[in-house]
């Protein structure tokens, strides 16, 4: 009871708050938030300490803006008819060959959350690029959905930029070099997997009516696919690319800087766009999810400032050693809940630290894989919510539902790196 | 009549100005961080700033006082420097300790307080640390300090890179660290602010021809290198013959080499890029750590938590952890060590000695408290 006295009190109460308020009341899930966290500083003890609550917000305003801005970027070239005649391109190119397709459209994917270390960023570029083919080619959307979210977390993962892991690596001082190796042993098999049982499938069959998706095809090529067409995505790969490959000569103009200038260079591929009403648009569509950041940024905040953080994290490493790889592969993805990062701030790096013994960078990156895997979790669940809205659609759990499986053989996949860290070091280069 | 609630003018106004309200409370308590801390420095420092090394600093938020002692004797020239990181309050406080009591007797002593003077107009969003720490000194009066945030804040280094790649090295770490200066070393003449500020310092280090650099440090109670001495490969030697020294005075330190492929760090780069003998140097600081319980100014001050003590019976601790690491005990560490060292500098080498008194001792320390030590302001 001394233990769980009052900080475990103060964790029930918390969730609970927020359960109450989101799903009796109905409130949004940021306000919910908002109020659980305000029910938490009370009950601590600290009033209604507004200085915390507006600091709270603040760490998340970089992923506002980029999640922001990518959603604009997106909303640009859905507008010019981009998506749908790239898609018809590569319908055109490849449907014969579903195998190739499938892995090819799973690491396209993955590639900017490989460049940019979010996984964001790629559901909102590839992933949105990549959403039409496999629907037009016969995947259900709830599928597509799901192997976009997974692909996009799989190459926040992947090398050569991974956030979480440069994050767990710091906390002990680890600098971010040998990790190549690692991470693909991390996510190309999962990549696999979940490309073979999500997309593959439905790619085998084939398009049940040849006719009918010609005349498809034909309508989404309204648009011709030319240089002028595809110049937003050109814009933004070098861009993207330039900050990456020549530091110190680029300028570090940022992720929402670049979808920005990608976007505007929209106006320059000849197709009609109305740009602030699709900035109006994107921004609308996306202000659920930012809000839901600020409220978790909140509760954070409250979580650490009355003693929840450090109760949570301690009594996790207090689970028996067997009971301990349990712990890392649900408590790690379910405090993704609240941000992965974050989750990697908070439990990888106590979880490294337990580890140590282990080979550190092979654990690391396992780690971050787990931490990688709080994108999908609700409430925040930036790479599935996004990839729901990428297929147009809202409930995310429906796609939550499909993610599952290739989450938990995620989980299982790290876990079971760990265990082997040194074995599966030792026949890396 | 039915009141619409929902998506009117109304509403959007009474919003827009609740959010406004509330925009203007915060900030204001932001912008009492801008204020600088009071330093009484002891008679015989001279102030300079930090641009004389490196006029791009000039009129810059990155611009730090540097004060100078030179003793009566000739001797060598030693630099301490604390606030690189201002989650780390013993840092600063030891600094400050040195500035407000030192005499110097022979060579010089080179004291920064707040080197990153730019973290400490902030706080780490999601970190949910105190403000400010209050110090009683000896005849009553308090001393107030910021406790700020690791990095730089971000309304002088924002926009992060999305990856801050170590211009030296190509090292890559996450973009926010562009504002730690601990990673920004041997920093760069045009660069970040922060990295100017690393410039400007490795730059001051070279010019003063400084033979001994201290880098004060605390770190969490579960990261493995705390309690401890990191040292260049020039001056591990020194850093031994001070380790076993605090051992014999039943101070228990580590001695850790400063890794080659970790890059960016004073321990490395004012090794590498000048002529000094780096030494970092952590005590153990719970309120930093992961596990800690509520987060406040106590919890700075005593070190007292909960979490801690079931982290350590449990075995994740690197300290020994009795259920508190007070600020008297993590100060009195950092300054044992430093009189340790320049006892022994004297021995390595006498032409750099440098001799400072009326410098408390570890249990006078212990016994009466760090403020005791502290000059009182003058209201």
């Amino acid at each position: 009871m001394d233990w769980f006295w009052p900080e475990g009190f103060y964790a029930l109460l918390m969730v609970g708050s927020f359960a109450f308020g989101a799903f009796a009341l109905k409130l949004p899930i940021a306000i919910a938030l908002g109020a659980a966290a305000a029910v938490g500083a009370l009950a601590g003890g600290e009033g209604f300490p507004l200085r915390h609550f507006v600091e709270g917000t603040f760490g998340y305003l970089d992923t506002i803006l980029i999640i922001a801005t990518a959603m604009v970027f997106m909303k640009t070239v859905q507008k010019t008819g981009l998506l749908e005649s790239l898609a018809a391109w590569v319908i055109r190119k490849f449907r014969r060959t579903p195998l190739m397709l499938t892995m090819g459209l799973m690491l396209i994917i993955m590639i900017p959350g490989m460049i940019t270390g979010s996984s964001t960023a790629a559901v909102l570029t590839t992933g949105a690029l990549v959403a039409p083919v496999f629907i037009r080619l016969g995947v259900p959307v709830l599928k597509t959905a799901a192997a976009i979210a997974l692909g996009a977390i799989y190459g926040m993962i992947a090398p050569p930029v991974n956030v979480p892991v440069m994050i767990i690596g710091g906390g002990i001082d680890m600098p971010y070099v040998g990790f190549a190796w690692p991470l693909l042993v991390c996510t190309v098999p999962l990549a696999i997997f979940a490309g073979l049982i999500l997309i593959y499938p439905s790619l085998r069959k084939g398009a049940r009516n040849e006719e009918e998706l010609e005349a498809q095809l034909q309508k989404m090529e309204e648009a011709t696919l030319s240089f002028r067409l595809l110049l937003p995505i050109f814009v933004l790969v070098i861009l993207m690319a330039g900050e990456q490959f020549f530091p110190g000569t680029w300028p570090p103009l940022g992720l929402p800087v670049n979808f920005l200038l990608a976007a505007l260079s929209a106006l320059f591929t000849g197709r009609p766009l109305n740009f602030l009403a699709a900035s109006r648009e994107a921004v609308n569509d996306a202000i659920p999810v930012l809000g839901i950041l600020m409220g978790v940024g909140m509760f954070i905040q409250i979580m650490t400032l009355i003693g929840v953080q450090g109760f949570i994290v301690v009594s996790v490493l207090a689970l028996p050693a067997w009971l301990m790889y349990l712990g890392m592969a649900t408590s790690i993805p379910l405090f993704g809940a609240v941000s992965a990062f974050g989750a990697a701030s908070v439990l990888g790096v106590p979880f490294l630290l337990a580890l140590l013994g282990r080979n550190e960078i092979m654990v690391a990156s396992a780690l971050s894989l787990l931490a990688g895997l709080g994108d999908l979790m609700p409430p925040t669940a930036l790479a599935g919510i996004f990839a729901a809205q990428v297929v147009g659609e809202e409930n995310y759990f429906k796609v939550l539902k499909y993610c599952l499986i290739p989450a938990i053989v995620t989980a299982v996949w790290a876990v079971v790196v760990i265990l082997n860290s040194n074995l599966i070091m030792s026949y890396l280069p | 009549m039915k009141t619409e609630i929902r998506g009117t003018h109304f509403t959007a106004l009474l919003l827009l100005v609740l959010a406004l309200g509330v925009s203007a409370l915060a900030g204001m308590n932001f912008m009492s961080m801008w204020k600088d801390d009071l330093f009484l420095p002891a008679p015989g420092f001279e102030k300079h700033m930090l641009s004389e090394w490196h006029g791009g600093l000039k009129n810059t938020p990155a611009d730090v006082p540097v004060f100078i002692q030179q003793g009566e004797e000739p001797g060598g020239t030693v630099f301490i420097m604390g606030g690189t990181h201002p989650t780390e309050p013993a840092s600063a406080t030891t600094a400050t300790l040195f500035l407000e009591r030192a005499k110097v007797t022979r060579g010089r002593l080179i004291v920064i307080t707040q080197v990153n003077a730019m973290g400490f107009t902030h706080n780490s969003p999601q970190e949910a640390h105190p403000q400010h720490l209050t110090f009683t000194t000896a005849d009553g009066s308090t001393r107030t300090f910021r406790y700020g945030s690791r990095l730089t804040n971000p309304i002088y280094e924002w926009p992060s890179p999305d990856i801050y790649i170590h211009p030296a090295s190509g090292q890559q770490l996450p973009g926010k660290e562009r504002g730690n200066l601990n990673r920004c070393y041997p920093g760069v003449p045009n660069g970040s602010l922060t990295e100017q500020l690393a410039f400007a310092l490795t730059e001051m280090i070279r010019k003063e021809k400084v033979d001994l650099a201290f880098d004060l440090h605390e770190a969490s109670p579960e990261y493995p290198v705390v309690n401890a001495i990191v040292a260049h490969e020039r001056s591990m030697e020194l850093a031994a013959m001070t380790a076993m020294d605090l051992e014999f005075s039943g101070i228990p330190i580590r001695l850790e080499p400063s890794p080659k492929n970790l890059r960016g760090l004073t321990h490395r780069e004012w090794g590498d890029y000048t002529e000094t003998m780096p030494i970092l140097m952590e005590t153990g600081n719970p309120v930093q750590g992961r596990f800690r319980g509520k987060t406040d100014e106590r919890l700075a001050m005593t070190g007292v938590d909960k979490a801690y003590v079931k982290a350590a019976a449990l075995g994740y601790l690197y300290i020994p952890y009795d259920g508190s690491q007070p600020m008297e005990y993590r100060v009195g560490r950092h300054t044992a060590a430093i009189l340790s060292f320049l006892d022994n500098l004297e021995l390595f080498d006498e032409s750099k000695a440098v001799k400072v008194e009326n410098i408390p001792s570890f249990d006078d320390i212990q016994e009466k408290g760090v403020g005791y030590f502290l000059t009182p302001a003058k209201l």
